[in-house]
């Protein structure tokens, strides 16, 4: 049967699989069409897979993290030396830094104070354990121990302990997975400090994804911060991503967060603020048609000043968000209330 | 009498599910959460050796059909495009099945050749069928490394698959 290592025997005669082979071929690319036309079909399956394999990875990934750390311990160990210099002069830049932003930080606060702004408060988030991780070609995932169960959902951002790696594009009731910011189908709002630009970080499955900055003619160099815009409302503003490194002729990002390294992250309930359509002008209200503008607004009362006459003014009732609040620090821009707001908002009777 | 029956026909089906079972061991092997390169290195196509073995050898336990589903758990594990490793794989196992009176008979050097053929002619088509599904060019190094570092893990592989070949399979009985 099998003779001088792998030499392999005959099986039945060539051509005899051909009319199942012609079969499951075209069921292969029936299979392509359909996971592009209808994904959810195949999202719901891959859920309920990895929510059965889940319990199977987490057993499985401690002695194979171990025998990973321990294999990943050979090579640093012959730099232990230079490691350890290299170590105590970025923690001693690192307690510079600390120091500035310290001292940053209560200059922050002492200016909240003066504008009476809400403190930004921080976002809730789900602590996950990685089980899962996949590096193959086409594809850069990351499948974690919590779903719908915890409250996970699709789009939530997903952050280690440096910054953002990716954001769930599938949730399980146990398990969810994370497209990471290197995948192919991977975009991402972000803006770039300190020029301010905005652009799109696409993965294309290389380590460093790929800067597409739409605005022409700024002043983006290597070095800069990228960071999440949250354009779109899908990811919250101002998350770290990385930093801006020169390839030839095209930018891409370092990214700060390293997922192959990543055990446990945190996936951020982050719910974009509501923003009320854009009211219909004054003229075509109906019940306004007959007034002019200023019939609308109420006189200002003697000593006040002039009210202006916004165009949200003119719109009646705009229904405000409910947020809770820490998602309103966070996501809208704070003012003190004035009396033009006092004169355009509708009281509940 | 009865009972040697239900204990033969138990036996006879783990028999006939050990290639397709081994092959979705390989699958959850390679989509485990561990990188010991750090990532650095893509994880190796490692169920298109059994795919490849038995549809040389036994093809009526590794069905197209098999492969087709095979592939299809990698995709489903994996996170990528369903149909891609399905489709990647049931070219290897056409060009195994046509190729089967060549291929059968080569040992050593030999038959890494003929698997490393196989590998680039799945990891080929998934590549053009990554790019039907995603509607881009993925990058091409990425897969090509991986077939590689695939076909460097076949003469490990094929020596276990023979292993388990010889002690519980063996040859169909009309061979």
């Amino acid at each position: 049967m099998v003779s001088n290592g792998w030499r392999l025997s005959r099986g039945r005669g060539a051509g005899a699989a051909q009319l199942p082979l012609a079969i499951c071929a075209v069921v292969a690319i029936v299979i392509v069409l359909l996971g592009k036309a209808e994904a959810s079909i195949f999202d719901h399956a891959r859920a309920k897979i990895s929510d059965w394999v889940a319990p199977i990875l987490e057993q499985v990934r401690d002695p194979l993290a171990g025998i990973e750390r321990w294999v990943g311990g050979i090579g640093t160990f012959f730099s232990v030396y230079e490691e350890n210099l290299r170590l105590k002069r970025e923690n001693a830049e690192l307690k510079r830094w600390q120091n500035a932003a310290l001292t940053l930080e209560r200059r922050i606060e002492r200016y909240e104070l003066l504008l009476h702004a809400v403190a930004n408060s921080e976002l809730p988030s789900i602590s996950a354990r990685v089980i899962g991780q996949s590096s193959h070609p086409f594809v850069k995932t990351m499948i974690l121990n919590a779903g719908t169960a915890q409250g996970v959902k699709s789009g939530q951002a997903v952050v280690d302990d440096r910054g953002l790696i990716g954001r769930i594009y599938l949730a399980g009731q146990r398990s969810s997975w994370v497209i990471l910011l290197t995948d192919l189908n991977s975009r991402i709002p972000v803006v770039i400090t300190p020029s301010n630009h905005r652009a799109i970080l696409a993965g294309d499955n290389t380590p460093a994804p790929e800067l597409q900055i739409h605005e022409l003619g700024g002043k983006v160099k290597a070095g800069d911060r990228v960071m999440s815009s949250g354009d779109g409302g899908l990811l919250p503003p101002d998350l770290p991503v990385g930093l801006v490194v020169a390839d030839g002729d095209e930018l891409r990002v370092a990214l700060f967060s390293n997922a192959d390294a990543a055990d446990f992250v945190h996936v951020l309930d982050y719910k974009a603020p509501v923003e009320p359509p854009p009211g219909a002008a004054a003229a075509e209200l109906p019940a306004t048609r007959q007034f002019t503008s200023g019939d609308i607004v109420d006189a200002p009362a003697p000593g006040q000043p002039e009210p202006m006459t916004s165009p949200n003014a003119l719109t009646g009732p705009a229904p405000l968000p409910r947020l809770s609040p820490g998602m309103a620090a966070a996501n809208t821009p704070q003012r003190p209330r004035t009396p033009v707001d006092e004169d355009v908002t509708p009281s509940d009777e | 009498m009865g009972g040697q029956s239900v204990l033969g026909f138990v036996i006879r089906t783990f028999i006939v599910l050990i290639p397709v079972s081994f092959g979705v061991v390989l699958v959850m092997m390679v989509n485990l959460p561990v990188s010991v390169t750090g990532g650095l290195i893509p994880a190796p196509q490692l169920v298109l050796a059994p795919i490849y073995f038995w549809a040389l050898v036994r093809p009526d336990l590794m069905p197209p059909i098999a492969a087709l589903g095979l592939g299809l758990l990698e995709d489903l594990l994996s996170g990528g495009a369903p149909g891609v490793w399905g489709g990647g794989f049931l070219a290897a196992y056409a060009f195994s099945e046509r190729q089967q009176d060549s291929l059968a008979g080569l040992s050593g050097s030999g038959a890494v050749l003929g698997f490393a053929a196989a590998m680039f002619i799945a990891a080929g088509t998934a590549y053009a069928l990554a790019a039907l599904a995603y509607w881009q060019w993925p990058p091409a190094a990425p897969v090509l490394l991986q077939s590689a570092v695939t076909v460097a893990f076949y003469p490990l592989l094929a020596a276990i698959m023979n292993r388990l070949h010889r002690r519980f399979i063996g040859p169909r009985r009309e061979d």
